[in-house]
């Protein structure tokens, strides 16, 4: 039996604000299969957030069980969570979140150093993932001498250089133009080919039609999960 | 996920790298923070050389007296009691009754100390006379470097005959050969027979400027203000090597207390003091001396160390966004922890090194110019170094420790 890659359970999640307490998840199960490319949609406070921090091991869950790649979070330590995450997932941010005045290669090769990756093993392969994102010219630059695209570029290497089993991108494309944001969903769609699973959360329906299944969460529970069927290619 | 040695040295070369950026990055605020540890390390080191020094000089000067011996001052010594003795005694005839009784004495000095004033030709100098009889030669441990020292006959025909110091010949007579030539005390008229060996200077109190002359002309010839014809300023006694300077003390005290019909609990006219003595005293006061002037310039350190704590902490919240983001890359807590702490410590290290360099210099300058031993040694530099490194991990420890306990989904979320 092929187990899935992630699968929730009425997952629950609360937060204590002063007096009052805020559900930001309220019985959530749904399960993602390896190779899936899923858009998580929803308004600001739907939940959608919440979510994806806990399939991002960033965040464990009140109630419930989530399984990420057959690991139980919820009772891990923070350090098997740093474990977990370095391993399993790859994180790109919409502000890209790279190093200032570090080059694209040190960037890059930061998840490696968390992995104990020895450094000429993490210079290679910092190497080699930019040059398979087109920045092979663009080693040596420091993320102030390059473009939204090209910076977001970065991040995708650096996302994918611990060969992640999850690709979790958070708003993308909310920094970039829209001929950028296509060129930057042909390579979530490429790598998705490719076979790496994409958990792609996002506010804009067009940038979810990228994807090949949509969850729509409001009020912290998923209130549609389907397959999408006007699904865009890029070019 | 087990780390080897080899990768736990590649993580701290990283964080040193880390560090250095952010410290480029805001050079002008890190060279500010850097000053506070750079004046506290430079206190404390020098206020160790210092007292070291101190000590260096004290041993000297205790050197200088001759290593076993045992000095006589006619000055009332004893606790409580009554006393009829207002003034101290000390007589020439002590002098020769604890060379013959007691055992182990190998020579005794008998001293007058007088001020005199020069004059040689044009040039005058002002000194020290000390009276002083063959045998001061072997119990102060000097000697004549040119010509001869006083001599037995000179001291029974109180013959006007002086052995100068190397500072007093200097002023008398520049750099010619001053044995046989004449001089003044007062008007009367001395012949130099010989110039003592240097003996240098210690607490910036020249041994050399000093000349030495028969204790029976000293008598005759200056003032002394004593009470008797016979009376002593000061009594050198000189042992034998391996003798018990304890039991000897107790003996001479036995023996002048005798002498002096001192009844028991009276305070007694003089006061004995041997060099083992002097030199537990004076340790401990220079013991004491350098626990306070290091426990004054700690303070520096101290204020240093919360300029390091403070900065950290603003660096940190700077950084918190940086901060989740390594987290959510995988960094653990100890990771981010150790980032913080390394880059604490480079700030200290580099302010403790430059502290230490001025130190060193600032002590150079002390025995060069000012005749002071004091002295940086190799041990107290890697302390310097080694404690600048503690104040980082010290003060850097709380901010650190906070940066590590942040909460990864906060960190990035921040700004």
């Amino acid at each position: 039996m092929i187990r899935p890659l992630v699968e929730a359970r009425d997952l629950a999640k609360s937060y204590r604000v002063g007096e009052e307490t805020v559900h930001a998840l309220r019985g959530v199960s749904v399960t993602l299969e390896t190779g899936e490319f899923v858009a998580i949609m929803g308004a600001s406070g739907s939940g959608k957030s919440t979510f994806m921090n806990m399939v991002g091991c960033l965040d464990v869950p009140s109630a419930g069980a989530l399984l990420v790649d057959g690991v139980e979070t919820g009772a891990m330590s923070s350090d098997s969570l740093a474990e977990l995450r370095n391993r399993t997932i790859g994180f790109v941010f919409q502000q890209f979140n790279l190093l200032a005045r570090t080059s694209a290669l040190d960037n890059v090769a930061v998840p490696l150093i968390y992995a104990g990756v020895a450094p000429a093993e993490r210079r290679e392969r910092a190497r080699a993932k930019l040059e398979a994102m087109g920045l092979g010219d663009r080693l040596d630059h420091s993320p102030a001498k390059l473009s939204g695209g090209q910076q977001q570029r970065v991040a995708i290497a650096r996302a994918l250089v611990t060969e992640p089993k999850i690709l979790l991108a958070d708003e993308p494309t909310g920094a970039l133009d829209s001929a950028t944001s296509d060129e930057i969903m042909r390579i979530f769609q490429q790598r998705n080919d490719e076979g790496i699973t994409i958990v792609l959360v996002t506010h804009e329906a067009d940038i979810a039609r990228y994807a090949r299944r949509r969850i729509l969460f409001r009020d912290g529970r998923i209130i549609t999960d389907e397959p999408v069927t006007d699904r865009m290619v890029a070019a | 996920m087990k780390r080897t040695l080899l990768g736990r040295l590649d993580a701290w070369a990283i964080n040193v790298g880390i560090a250095l950026t952010a410290l480029r990055t805001n050079l002008m605020r890190s060279i500010l923070t850097t000053l506070g540890v750079m004046i506290g390390v430079f206190a404390v080191t020098l206020a160790v050389a210092v007292g070291s020094g101190a000590k260096v000089s004290v041993m000297e000067s205790i050197d200088a007296l001759g290593s076993n011996m045992a000095i006589v001052f006619p000055q009332p010594d004893g606790e409580g009691g009554r006393s009829s003795f207002d003034r101290g005694r000390l007589t020439l005839r002590d002098a020769r009754a604890i060379e013959r009784s007691i055992a182990g004495v190998s020579a005794t000095g008998p001293q007058l100390r007088s001020s005199v004033q020069l004059v040689a030709a044009s040039r005058r100098a002002s000194t020290t006379a000390i009276g002083a009889t063959s045998g001061y030669a072997s119990v102060a441990g000097i000697g004549a470097e040119v010509g001869r020292f006083i001599g037995e006959a000179d001291v029974r025909s109180g013959a006007r005959v002086a052995v100068l110091g190397p500072t007093v010949a200097r002023k008398l007579f520049g750099s010619f050969d001053p044995v046989g030539e004449a001089f003044r005390i007062d008007r009367v008229p001395f012949t130099v027979v010989g110039v003592l060996e240097p003996k240098g200077s210690s607490f910036g109190n020249d041994n050399d400027n000093v000349i030495i002359v028969p204790i029976t002309t000293a008598r005759a010839r200056f003032s002394n203000a004593l009470p008797g014809p016979d009376d002593l300023h000061l009594l050198y006694v000189g042992f034998e090597d391996g003798t018990d300077l304890e039991r000897a003390k107790r003996e001479m005290t036995r023996l002048l207390r005798s002498r002096y019909s001192v009844a028991p609990r009276e305070v007694q006219p003089f006061t004995i003091r041997t060099t083992a003595e002097f030199i537990e005293e004076s340790s401990q006061v220079t013991a004491i001396f350098q626990s306070v002037l290091v426990a004054i310039a700690s303070i520096s350190l101290l204020v240093g160390g919360i300029g390091i704590m403070n900065i950290m902490l603003v660096s940190v919240t700077e950084r918190t966004r940086e901060i989740g983001l390594r987290m959510a890359l995988g960094a653990k807590r100890r990771d981010i922890r150790n980032q913080f702490l390394v880059e604490a410590a480079i700030l200290c290290v580099i302010g403790g090194a430059i502290g230490l360099l001025l130190a060193i210099a600032a002590a150079t300058a002390f025995s060069v110019y000012a005749d002071f031993p004091a002295e940086v040694g190799a041990g107290v530099g890697a302390g310097a170094i080694l404690f600048s490194a503690v104040t980082g991990i010290l003060f850097g420890g709380y901010p650190a420790l906070r940066a590590s306990r942040l909460s990864p989904i906060d960190a990035l979320r921040s700004e």
